[in-house]
């Protein structure tokens, strides 16, 4: 028990240096973008950055809790679509609470759908998940029928589109998620365990800790993160077809990657991700402004991202391959 | 299950109505594959629909064929072959990229399967029929009719589909054509939306924050379109900016009606459907089948919103020999 908690309290600190660097390296795109574009550093640009990462932040949350455990759910987007067809089909029927509940609920079967056959049936969370993704998207085109609904009442929209004391709700959602889940990794025993599965799942469960319901809980909460994140996206966007989570898995891997959160588990934090989130939103916000083509954005993407990640394994001498 | 009784029931029906027909036809009930290229955009629910309605006015039976990860190539490729496998009387088809399908589309002619194209033109291909009108010409129409109502002069922003889809390349030819047509118009920025609204409304926030004046956006497709125009609202700017799109969903329509959005240019993937469905009967039967049938473009605005229905299911269908006579 000793011995984890050095190796930990030893990675929580390179964490912070981490974080460091990348505050540095948001600053560098700050001071980068505002030089080349006037219209950059304007309040409303800056809330609406912030805005548009706190929705990928909020996708890429419960992905972040199971990367650190050394697994992966690619299901967080399908998981997200479907919640929302749910919510969506009981929402413009009027039934606004159900509705809610409804999409939660559904988040949280099919999280712990995937929990339950990586932690009791053994499949490999890269196969679990895929299989998982496979049937949520499936039956999202199954309910949905090629039908979109659109058109929630304004109560609802609020959490998507309004603000509060001048900031954006959905910011002040994202930032008290980030509170509540940084406080779960870093202060309480299910955080500690969630990093000791992450660096070494054997001397985990020697060490007491029940390795297959923490992994258990870990994929249902990603779950329910997932369905939590459709809900905002559902708010902002007014509409929900059954492709509403497509293309939403990479993005949320990257900003876990660019958060400095290791594929290999046990190294990284929620923090980090926030950050990452926020690195991706800037990036796709200068390109915008600066209006690079089309075609060359996803390569400047996928450069930033692997960039970074080169600059992590020599800059700071950290590898993000465990040694 | 519903549906499949309801065609059953008809095809009795039809089949009692057109006994001379079918006879010489050997009593076999006729099968069309019907291609989509997914089941996600409401445009393809729309000419589903319209599939579906000629098929239980000829008393066909219709399958309805789409991949499952939306307007995928590799999946369509296989589709195509396992229905080659099942011999349907017909395929009443659409590419979900209009060069990639070329070999798959040969070898349905190679198995003597009568093919009838629809919305989406293709090459080097034998096809019974074409019914569609083009992409660059739909976004030809919508611009030019946007630019019109700005008085030939402005700025406005293009938000394309998905950079690499044949469609938005016509598209943004389109576009690009009315350009010259109104030198007038400035093209302020042309950023990608994926065809998608969260990516769309993501992309627009951003240029909104560049360009506090945008006269008119022209969106590559509805579904990006009224998300660009919930965008305006939130923004408070939804009254300076006139928003364009292409497809006629029912989402846009009731935007439109609402004062939210400009107008949309409606392709009728409806009647596209099914008149290709008539086409590929029609030629079964032997009877004549022209080799093209072109669907005017109709903008849809404010002013003639109400007489179109917003859902394809109360869409009345076009007539055959009316549309085949205005073709010249």
């Amino acid at each position: 028990m000793n011995l984890i908690n050095k190796n930990q309290l030893f990675n929580y600190s390179k964490d912070n240096f981490f974080i460091l660097s990348r505050v540095f390296s948001i600053l560098f795109l700050i001071i980068f973008l505002s030089i080349i574009s006037p219209q950059f550093l304007g309040w409303n640009n800056i809330l609406n950055i912030i805005r548009q990462a706190s929705i990928q932040f909020l996708i890429s949350a419960g992905l972040t809790l199971v990367i650190l455990t050394a697994g992966i759910d690619l299901a967080v987007g399908a998981i997200l679509g479907l919640s929302a067809c749910f919510a969506a089909s009981l929402m413009v029927d009027g039934q606004l609470e159900l509705a809610i509940v409804a999409g939660l609920i559904s988040g949280l079967l099919a999280g712990s759908l995937n929990g339950f056959l990586v932690a009791f049936g053994r499949i490999t969370p890269f196969i679990a998940t895929y299989g998982v993704l496979w049937i949520a998207s499936g039956l999202g085109y199954v309910f949905m029928k090629g039908e979109v609904l659109h058109s929630f009442p304004p109560s609802f929209r609020y959490i998507g589109t309004g603000n509060l004391f001048g900031i954006p709700v959905t910011i002040l959602i994202a930032g008290i998620i980030l509170i509540i889940l940084h406080i779960l990794l870093h202060k309480t025993v299910f955080g500690r365990s969630i990093y000791a599965i992450g660096g070494n799942p054997s001397s985990a469960r020697l060490s007491g800790i029940s390795v297959k319901s923490k992994l258990f809980y870990i994929y249902t909460l990603s779950g329910l993160l997932s369905s939590f994140a459709a809900l905002i996206v559902m708010a902002r966007i007014n509409s929900v077809d059954s492709s509403i989570g497509e293309d939403l898995l990479l993005p949320a891997i990257a900003a876990v990657c660019l958060g400095g959160t290791s594929l290999f588990g046990g190294v990284g934090g929620i923090a980090g991700t926030a950050i990452g989130a926020l690195i991706l939103s800037l990036v796709i916000n200068g390109m915008n402004l600066l209006g690079v083509p089309s075609f060359w954005q996803s390569g400047v993407m996928g450069a930033i991202i692997l960039g970074s990640v080169l600059a992590d394994q020599y800059g700071s001498g950290r590898s993000l391959i465990k040694s | 299950m519903d549906r499949r009784n309801f065609i059953k029931y008809n095809s009795i029906i039809a089949l009692g109505g057109l006994a001379v027909t079918t006879f010489a036809q050997g009593n076999k009930p006729i099968t069309i594959a019907f291609f989509v290229k997914n089941v996600t955009n409401p445009f393809w629910k729309g000419c589903r629909i319209g599939a579906e309605k000629a098929a239980k006015e000829l008393g066909v039976s219709l399958e309805v064929v789409a991949p499952t990860k939306p307007d995928n190539i590799e999946e369509q490729t296989r589709l195509v072959e396992d229905w080659i496998v099942k011999k349907p009387d017909a395929f009443v088809f659409v590419p979900v990229d209009f060069k990639a399908l070329v070999p798959s589309i040969q070898k349905v002619n190679k198995a003597g399967i009568p093919v009838v194209g629809y919305n989406n033109r293709m090459t080097d291909v034998d096809l019974v029929s074409y019914i569609g009108s083009d992409d660059e010409l739909i976004e030809y129409e919508a611009s030019t009719f946007l630019f019109k109502s700005m008085g030939g002069k402005g700025k406005i922003v293009h938000i394309d589909g998905v950079p690499a889809a044949s469609t938005a390349q016509a598209r943004k030819k389109g576009l690009e054509r009315a350009l010259k047509d109104f030198p007038g118009i400035e093209l302020l920025v042309s950023q990608p939306g994926q065809y998608r609204r969260l990516p769309a409304v993501q992309v627009f926030e951003n240029l909104m924050q560049r360009y506090p004046e945008i006269d008119g956006v022209v969106s590559a497709n509805d579904d990006m379109a009224v998300g660009i125009a919930e965008a305006l609202i939130s923004a408070g700017r939804a009254n300076k900016t006139k928003v364009i799109g292409v497809d006629g969903i029912p989402d846009a329509l009731a935007a439109i009606s609402a004062g939210k959005m400009f107008a949309t240019a409606d392709f009728s993937g409806h009647d596209q459907a099914y008149l290709a469905v008539h086409a590929a009967v029609r030629n079964l039967r032997k009877l004549s089948v022209p080799k093209e049938i072109k669907l005017p473009i109709v903008i849809i605005s404010k002013q003639n919103i109400s007489s179109f229905p917003s859902t394809p299911e109360e869409r009345s269908v076009p007539s055959w020999d009316k549309t085949v006579a205005s073709q010249k």
